[in-house]
């Protein structure tokens, strides 16, 4: 039987330097995690989607809805090579929309491309109804086209 | 019950069997160390700003990545620094560079605010070859120590999950709705990836029985609490079914497949070098050239 204390000696520093790391680091120092994934239960989310928009005068176009109102128009991101929680994350983290954040989405999209395109930059939120069903509804936040970007004017009334 | 004889004791160490074993899971990790590499690589140059910085990216601006071609430059050294001591057996150290220069890149890839955890057992695999390479002479004891370095902290995390749940939310963590609202937030990844989405059979059965989806949310938290128990030999294949099992309902219910890890756990997770010793002539296989040289050790 080998006694492996080598091995011991750099699990353990290795361990420690694991606990360090993640503790000073919010749980996360890649490869070390304390891997928190779907860790905090029943709380409300939000994600995103695109919502192809073929006729931006629609009235109900900046109103917040169902998802199943617009299920049957949303861009599949694969086809046009975006990462889909990249945009999730992208629209539901951001907290102040300057200038740089819109371009930033806008240079993701890669829009500029695609003329004669319109595209809803949309944030999706979840949550329970009483404990009885999942509501899911879409809060439509930014129309892009090649050349504009318009904001939604019920979210940013002073800045359109 | 030694902790380290079951970490890094193998049955007949320089048999075909366990020479296989080890060198599988060597294999594995370049081998998805390069795809995730050369995958982020191409991605990476349409990135703009730093969301959310992680790692390294904490202490040096990991945007200098951005619109231009150091990820694919990094993808061609990792490549070099993994190929080389994999496939020569030699200058195997470079493995450490190469787990450096991949922590670049995947703090690079998730600036964006996502915290996947996919590669972080790939992660720990190169590391493991870093640090057999710089303690340990020989490629027996280098390769015993990896994979007992990545199988210790795949326990590791596995239970660290499950305790992560416990503190943050509690037992309750298992009731059904819970699940229910994942499986709501995961269809809106799939319909923002390909357009459309519909629930599969176990989905809908989950949304129609709370008691079922409160059995699933057990299943795995108490999967994931005992994730530990791959240390030890005697428990190893049995957890690993069940850990296997698990990723088979995430994928399921939450449309997450954990491929990596899946692989990863069958390769680790059985006993294959004994099975292949027990194959009649296996020693024969040694005079091939392929396993000789390229395989084995």
């Amino acid at each position: 039987m080998e006694s492996f204390k080598k091995h011991k000696k750099i699990l353990l520093w290795t361990l420690i330097l694991n606990i360090v790391l993640v503790a000073t680091h919010l749980g996360e120092f890649w490869p070390f995690s304390i891997f928190p994934m779907f860790s905090q239960a029943g709380k409300e989310w939000s994600r995103g989607v695109v919502e192809q928009v073929s006729d931006s005068s629609r009235a109900d176009l900046w109103d917040t809805k169902p998802i199943t109102k617009i299920e049957d128009r949303i861009l599949p991101l694969k086809d046009y090579g975006i990462h889909e929680i990249d945009f999730a994350n992208f629209i539901t983290k951001t907290e102040v929309w300057n200038e740089k954040r819109l371009n930033g989405m806008r240079s993701t999209f890669q829009i500029d491309q695609y003329p004669g395109e319109m595209w809803l930059a949309t944030r999706v939120r979840g949550f329970m109804n009483g404990q009885d069903s999942v509501v899911i509804e879409a809060i439509p936040m930014f129309l892009f086209t090649a050349d504009t970007t318009i904001k939604n004017p019920h979210l940013f009334p002073q800045q359109r | 019950m030694n902790i380290l004889n079951n970490l890094f004791q193998f049955d007949q160490p320089d048999s075909i069997g366990t020479k296989l074993q080890l060198r599988a899971f060597e294999f594995f990790a370049v081998i998805y160390t390069l795809i995730y590499t050369w995958e982020w690589a191409f991605y990476i140059p349409r990135l703009s700003d730093v969301v959310l910085p992680l790692g390294l990216a904490n202490y040096m601006d990991i945007s200098i990545f951005f619109s231009n071609s150091i990820s694919i430059y990094n993808a061609v050294l990792i490549t070099l620094f993994t190929l080389i001591p994999l496939l020569f057996k030699r200058v195997r150290w470079f493995y450490a560079f190469a787990f450096l220069l991949f922590h670049l890149q995947h703090v690079a890839r998730f600036s964006q605010g996502e915290i996947p955890h996919s590669a972080n057992l790939v992660g720990f695999s190169l590391m493991g070859l870093a640090l057999a390479a710089i303690f340990f002479k020989g490629m027996k004891k280098e390769l015993t120590f990896a994979f007992g370095f990545a199988l210790f902290f795949m326990g590791l995390g596995y239970t660290s999950a499950a305790i992560s749940k416990l503190i943050a939310t509690g037992i309750t963590w298992v009731d059904g709705y819970h699940l229910w609202l994942w499986m709501g937030e995961k269809s809106i990844d799939i319909l923002s990836l390909q357009g459309e989405f519909q629930y599969n059979w176990l989905q809908e059965l989950s949304f129609n029985s709370r008691f079922l989806a409160t059995l699933i949310l057990s299943f795995g938290l108490l999967t994931e609490l005992l994730g530990f128990t791959v240390w030890f030999k005697k428990f190893r294949p049995y957890i690993i079914i069940m850990l296997i099992g698990m990723h088979v309902g995430i994928d399921l219910t939450m449309n997450i497949f954990f491929k990596t890890f899946t692989i990863q756990l069958i390769i680790m997770g059985f006993f294959w070098n004994r099975y292949i010793n027990r194959i009649p002539e296996v020693e024969k296989w040694e005079k091939n050239w392929f396993v000789r040289r390229v395989l084995l050790y």
